[in-house]
């Protein structure tokens, strides 16, 4: 669809930035374009949780102002977007967090602001304490969940609520998503991003990192938010490439492996039209130059289940002095990882975190042999809203699935559409690469979206 | 719930002063009991000397 003939809410962040740029469009327009979109259907999405509307129109007006006098900060500048409620933003501190304070804007916020982005607001999460709110809907099909938990940002993003949104990932928590509602989402090396003004989950498993439509605007987005911050104590001073400069060179020639057994091990769990989709867009970067190999991760086996062990008994530690009120107040999911986490010995973490050296030196390995590996991304199209109970996600932490061994590691991982279910729902592939290579799943998935197109098919709402 | 897994939930939460929400314990039984049962896969690998390396992100300068 050529630019002219789209929504305005629905340009991707590449397209709006070159119109801004260029004067063709304001930032006034944009976020008045995305306000009355969040207006008009946002009370069948349930995406925010707080649209902040006054603040963003101000902050269009001195973006727009600023432009006009000659001052354009660079892609990021004028451009709506919105927040996963476990960021802090000013004024807007996690509603997440039930007994810490929040720190103003998290790094990751700060740096979108001074870039010039336009802060829209906070949106919905997985397991908040306001047992009231509704559950974000898959704008795909209202009768699905959006998957979680960054549940508000697939809903919003794919809505047009927002151009992109900011996310976090424990266990999967931008990938699944992001993989339900036709996002790419990108999970990048862990310490790439700062995590400084996120309401923890597990200290040495979140990420924060960017949701977007297509691949290009998240490379937009980490070239705002990536790099140190010190305070950040797990920040990496790794310098920061240019993403979007990286993305136009071709994949001739790289090398994705495939991890055949592990994906096996997952399949009897896996919707076989996954598995058909995930083959054939693997088929598809071999077309496009990719050399395909099977690879072999032993360990992956046990990844799931030692990143769930250390997830929950980081969980318990982080909520140890509110536990109480989290066991009062919170919602199941909470509740159930102080469980899990006080059922978890120090002997269990500790092979936890030895499976974890073990994973990574294999992958490692690995890694001296092949560019990326590429997997599914999700066991399945999202489920309906009424087949889902409160602690189901927990389920899939504790048996091998495709998520939680990238947390585990802290690699960079892509997702991004590779085609729907017959019932029109979204599925996704997704791209794995060594530390702080995001340039390869970028330039892997932008490759392979711009030969497939799906991101040019918008929901039905 | 399995006895002995409650047992223990329930002496662990004792030790730290909190008591489990009314039927929490009946709702979470199933994931309890399935974590508590893959816990010992855990263990069943041969990581043979494998110590704990310091190898979250091989990167870090501690900076």
């Amino acid at each position: 669809m050529a630019v002219a003939e789209k929504p305005l809410y629905y340009l991707s962040i590449h397209e709006a930035q070159q119109l801004i740029k260029d004067r063709q469009l304001s930032p006034v327009e944009l976020t008045q374009a995305v306000l009355d979109r969040a207006s008009a259907i946002d009370n069948k999405l349930h995406a925010y949780i707080n649209l902040m509307a006054d603040s963003a129109m101000s902050e269009a007006r001195a973006a727009a102002a600023e432009i006009q006098a000659g001052h354009w900060r660079g892609a990021m500048h004028g451009i709506p977007i919105a927040v996963k409620d476990q960021l802090d933003v000013e004024g807007a501190p996690a509603r997440i967090r039930q007994f810490t304070k929040g720190v103003g804007d998290a790094t990751a916020v700060r740096k979108l602001r001074d870039a010039g982005a336009v802060i829209m607001g906070k949106l919905h999460m997985s397991s908040l304490p306001d047992a009231e709110l509704p559950l974000p809907r898959n704008p795909w099909n209202t009768d699905h969940i959006t998957g979680g938990s960054s549940t508000g940002s697939g809903a919003a993003v794919a809505g047009g609520l927002c151009l992109g949104s900011l996310g976090e990932d424990t266990a999967g928590s931008i990938r699944n998503p992001s993989a339900f509602c036709g996002l790419a989402g990108l999970k990048g090396t862990y310490g790439r991003v700062s995590r400084y003004g996120l309401a923890p989950l597990s200290w040495s498993l979140d990420h924060c990192g960017p949701m977007a439509r297509v691949v290009e605007d998240l490379a937009h987005m980490l070239n705002t938010i990536a790099g140190y911050d010190p305070k950040d104590p797990t920040s990496s001073s790794t310098l920061v490439d240019d993403y979007t400069s990286a993305l136009r060179e071709d994949i001739k020639g790289i090398v994705v492996g495939v991890p055949r057994d592990y994906i096996d091990e997952c399949a009897p769990r896996t919707d076989p039209v996954v598995l058909k989709l995930v083959g054939e867009a693997v088929e598809a970067l071999k077309s496009l130059g990719a050399r395909i190999e099977d690879v072999k991760v032993p360990t992956l086996r046990l990844a799931t289940i030692a990143n769930a062990v250390i997830y929950y008994n980081e969980f318990w530690a982080a909520h140890k002095n509110g536990a109480a009120e989290v066991l009062n107040t919170g919602a199941p999911q909470r509740r159930a990882r102080i469980y899990l986490g006080l059922l978890t010995g120090s002997a269990d973490y500790i092979q936890a975190q030895r499976i974890r050296s073990r994973c990574r030196a294999e992958l490692a390995e690995v890694f001296g042999k092949v560019n990326c590996l590429a997997l599914p991304n999700q066991a399945g199209p999202a489920p309906r809203v009424k087949d889902v109970g409160p602690i189901d996600t927990l389920f899939k932490h504790v048996v091998p699935e495709y998520h939680g061994p990238f947390n585990l590691t802290g690699l960079p991982t892509l997702s991004v559409p590779c085609g729907f279910s017959p019932n029109n729902l979204p599925i996704a592939l997704q791209l794995v690469a060594k530390p702080f290579d995001e340039v390869t799943v970028l330039r892997a998935g932008y490759t392979y979206q711009q030969h497939m197109k799906w991101h040019e098919r918008r929901p039905p709402i | 719930m399995n006895k002995l897994i409650a047992e223990h939930l329930m002496a662990v939460l004792k030790r730290e002063g909190l008591q489990p929400r009314p039927g929490d314990l009946e709702q979470f039984s199933e994931i309890i009991e399935l974590y508590v049962e893959n816990l010992k896969q855990l263990h069943s690998v041969n990581l043979g000397a494998d110590e704990l390396a310091p190898v979250f992100r091989p990167e870090w300068t501690g900076k």
